[in-house]
């Protein structure tokens, strides 16, 4: 098959299989969350509410769009896409198994990082281009965060690239199916660099405890403020496809992708996603959320320091590895 | 780190919670029983004979807050049971989209003519609906459950001479001394 | 921004701002009547330099629906439901209230019966609000979609028990119209006390449940420590009164100090803070709900029998007719003191009052907004208005 028509393909599989799956994680995470806070979540449409997400999208798309007053149209129309673009194409690189994977790059995990950082600016023309105070004060606070949180998402990512000696996402799951898991070997380097991995995630995503750029009760709704209908709809779903992805990466990164004791193969990929996803889910309706300058606070103090500590480790025990 | 480990702990409490069975139900599946005094809507009554109680002495238009009660009359004749004159309602309306639920004209009626039901949400479909005429007071007599308060029985529990024998002599208790710090406690000048 | 200027502001936080840089821009953010959290209808005009707060004005009446005024049309023996609706969260106090200050014009004694109940119905209803006023707060730092929704849900999950004992006694969750002038309307049922037990056993269980995950978590205290505070000099200069003014270190409380109804007949342990900031008020708030809890155990089943209403109950609309006279009652509400002042209609009587006057604790504690805002970030602005427990329901009237 040629090239383009492989990633056409793919392509198409991976993004209609991500968006399904992402519709219905929310089922998920209401009922849950739901169940968490003793009452039942979703359950008139279809059973047990599992048409819920369909109701939701329909809801959505027969609102009416409203453009605030002097609100840039074109800025304001332009960001939700690009946030939903930014996040299915991060899933772009992603081993679901041992040959599944939408395109093979080199530089894997350089790309996911870069598409991160890419999916700052939605969230900031959003803001911008809302005309709306409110709106603008979470895109600054968005920003400021997203880009803090930059740099320990890198460093705590480069540590699996440097104990695998490649940035290749399937180069990593096949070193940690031969040696060993990255959060459990080498002892150490691997689980703290996936603690930070998994706090930045939570801070590129804006979820609780680090939403200030959505903080509903001193923001009303942050950058969505002015956004109705579909918009708001591509905002919301491209914020749960980033979360998803991000707990696939990490899966990947950190807990060896689809390798698993039996039998190897995309079924222990998604339970770890699960795993991960539902753990992200209990933190967001557990906790309160940090005010901004705390949260900077432990990104520059904590995090970031700590992180270039576990990336030096990781780098001497691969010195040391090869020593064996 | 301290964080950490505090995360847990509420992650910890909200794990249990999971595990505890659901407050909420499906409503209009399932519906939870209300107390016997509960108060949600009216219903005129009729007497034992079958006769209408309200004799339209205009106590509950006169007590109501919200001034949502209008009684209509009628001229005074004889009962077809006792053969007394009585008075007779022509027409009792009742506004429940402004009613404040506050049970003083059940309580003034001197006949326990209208009581409140317990039947809960008596929704209506436009605001006309719960603008509840006469016939539709009666009908609630048969269709809705009635509370337990009517006039009778609330002026009995109220009754300042209640349980007065069973009780024993209390003195009256001492009257507390404000400190002069305080600006507090209640002053009062003047008489009834 | 210089730090001195906050100060100055702080002192006296309507100076005007062009003595401020002018070449700094500041911008007015329009905390508005419509927002998730502004605990009612409240506005606050908040001159941000970037995410400080360098001035907040706060705004009210949004939610002024002429009660007192309304009440100068109405007899005594109607204002009670009516006035059940200022402070909409703790309509036990509302009506206790009222009705103190009239029977202090009437010269009417309570039984002892009913001055018993309308304690344990007072500390429920205490219970009841700062359950919702701890579920707000969490909602107000963490979000309507997350952490504090679970919090919220959990507190007026336990709410719902004492609204449960509310229900069975009175007949309404909310708004119960069950006081009147002499007594209470409402007798208890036999199996009420039974009920009560089961419910605060519940509650003060769950509390461990709430400190778990507020005051012992550190993205909590990291909120609440240090932000909002208020000396005890200024509580006082600004009658702030309640937790807000125990969480300054000041040890006033009503029912200690000035007892009412059956308050000289048990023991209330005062919960004090020194710090003056959100978390001694939240915590002030915990305790005070455990006190509460306490309290009620030991009240509730010796209930000593009698009349529960000390005067004729209410027949016709104009039957209590009060001569001239003025009166003031006050009680200890879950915000503070609230008080009512009435002055009766001249001449022979008259049914209705000639002026009634509600000193609301919400106001005083909105008063303070000017003072303890400036110098913070917009984030803390929410965490501090829900730290001091405002309803605009009883500030506006």
């Amino acid at each position: 098959m040629s090239f383009l028509l492989h990633g056409l393909l793919y392509g198409a599989v991976v993004g209609s299989v991500l968006l399904t799956v992402t519709a219905w994680a929310v089922w998920f995470e209401r009922k849950f969350s739901a169940r968490m806070q003793s009452r039942l979540g979703p359950t008139i449409v279809g059973p047990v509410g599992l048409l819920q997400p369909i109701a939701d999208a329909l809801k959505l798309m027969q609102k009416e769009t409203i453009f605030p007053d002097n609100a840039d149209r074109f800025l304001f129309r332009a960001a939700p896409p690009f946030m939903v673009v930014f996040s299915l194409a991060t899933a772009a690189v992603v081993p679901f198994g041992p040959d599944m994977i939408a395109a093979d790059l080199d530089i894997g995990v350089l790309y996911i990082l870069a598409l991160a950082g890419l999916m700052l600016f939605p969230v900031w023309i959003g803001g911008w281009a809302s005309n709306n105070k409110f709106a603008l004060l979470a895109a600054m606070r968005g920003i400021a965060q997203g880009v803090s949180y930059e740099l320990p998402l890198v460093l705590s990512a480069l540590v699996p690239v440097v104990l695998a000696g490649s940035m290749s996402l399937s180069v990593i799951v096949s070193f940690q199916a031969e040696h060993g898991w990255f959060i459990v070997w080498p002892p150490g380097p691997g689980l703290i660099a996936f603690g930070i991995f998994f706090v930045a995630s939570l801070a590129e995503t804006n979820r609780i405890p680090f939403d200030i750029p959505e903080a509903e009760s001193e923001l009303v709704a942050g950058v969505t403020t002015e956004y109705t209908g579909m918009k708001f709809g591509f905002f919301y779903l491209a914020e749960y496809l980033h979360t998803l992805v991000s707990a696939a990466v990490a899966a990947a990164l950190f807990f060896g992708g689809w390798h698993g004791p039996w039998v190897s193969g995309l079924h222990w990929f998604v339970l770890k996603t699960l795993v991960l996803f539902v753990s992200i889910f209990w933190i967001r309706w557990t906790l309160v959320r940090f005010r901004a300058d705390q949260l900077m606070r432990l990104c520059w103090k904590w995090l970031v320091p700590i992180s270039l500590v576990v990336l030096m480790a990781a780098a001497v025990a691969v010195q040391l590895g090869e020593g064996r | 780190m301290g964080y950490v480990l505090d995360s847990l702990r509420s992650m910890g409490v909200t794990m249990r919670n999971l595990f505890r069975a659901p407050t909420t139900v499906e409503f209009p599946k399932v519906k939870r029983p209300r107390s016997d005094r509960y108060r949600a809507s009216f219903a005129l009554l009729h007497d034992e004979h079958g006769e209408e109680l309200c004799i339209g002495c205009l106590a509950c238009e006169r007590i109501c807050p919200s001034a949502i009660i209008t009684v209509v009359q009628a001229p005074k004749r004889e009962s077809a049971v006792t053969g007394k004159k009585r008075g007779w309602c022509a027409d009792l309306t009742l506004d429940l989209n402004a009613c404040i639920y506050c049970e003083l004209c059940v309580q003034v009626c001197p006949t326990d003519a209208i009581i409140m039901v317990r039947t809960p949400e008596q929704p209506a479909f436009e605001r006309e609906g719960l603008f509840l005429s006469m016939a539709k007071l009666y009908e609630n007599e048969k269709l809705l459950e009635p509370s337990w308060g009517t006039g009778t029985k609330l002026l009995e529990m109220q009754d300042p001479k209640r349980g007065a024998e069973e009780a024993p002599k209390k003195p009256a208790p001492a009257a507390v001394q404000p400190t002069p710090a305080d600006a507090s406690g209640s002053t009062s000048e003047g008489s009834a | 921004m210089s730090v001195e200027l906050t100060a100055q502001r702080r002192a006296d936080p309507y100076l005007d701002l062009e003595d401020y840089d002018p070449e700094a821009d500041l911008m007015v953010l329009n905390v508005g009547p419509q927002h998730p959290s502004t605990h009612g209808v409240f506005r606050m005009k908040l001159y941000l330099d970037g995410e400080v707060i360098v001035k907040a004005v706060p705004y009210v009446g949004y939610l002024h629906r002429g009660v007192e005024k309304l009440c100068e049309k109405l007899t005594y023996t109607q204002v009670t439901p009516i006035v059940d609706k200022n402070d909409y969260v703790s309509p036990m106090m509302n009506e206790q209230a009222i009705n103190m200050a009239f029977e202090d014009l009437l010269g009417v004694e309570v039984p002892r019966r009913a001055r018993w109940l309308r304690t344990v119905l007072a500390e429920l209803q205490r219970i009841a609000s700062h359950l919702l006023w701890l579920g707000t707060f969490t909602l107000d730092l963490g979000g309507a979609i997350g952490g504090g929704s679970t919090l919220f849900l959990y507190c007026f999950r336990e709410r719902e028990l004492v609204l449960d004992i509310f229900e069975e006694l009175t007949g309404c969750r909310f708004h119960y119209n069950t006081h009147t002038i002499g007594g209470n309307r409402h007798d208890i049922t036999p199996g009420w006390a039974k009920m009560v037990h089961e419910a605060i056993s519940v509650i003060e269980a769950r509390t461990h449940e709430y400190e778990a995950m507020v005051t012992r978590n550190g993205i909590y205290a990291d909120r609440t420590r240090g932000i909002g505070v208020i000396d005890a000099g200024l509580a006082m200069e600004l009658g702030l009164t309640g937790p807000a003014l125990r969480g300054s270190g000041v040890d006033h409380d009503l029912r200690r100090d000035a007892p009412y109804h059956a308050y000289d007949e048990v023991e209330v342990r005062v919960q004090t803070e020194a710090a003056g900031d959100c978390m001694a008020r939240a915590l002030v708030r915990i305790r005070e709900m455990r006190e509460s809890v306490r309290i009620v155990r030991e009240m509730v089943d010796g209930v000593p029998e009698g009349p529960i209403c000390g005067h004729r109950p209410i027949k016709l609309a104009t039957q209590t007719k009060i001569k001239a006279g003025q009166a003031y009652a006050c009680l200890e509400s879950p915000r503070g003191e609230l008080g009512t002042f009435v002055i009766a209609g001249g001449g022979s009587g008259t049914a209705c009052p000639y002026r009634l006057k509600i000193r609301p604790p919400s106001l005083h504690a909105l008063a303070a907004v000017p003072y303890i805002m400036p110098g913070h970030m917009v984030s803390d602005a929410v965490a501090i208005l829900g730290s001091l427990d405002p309803i605009l329901g009883e500030a506006d009237r």
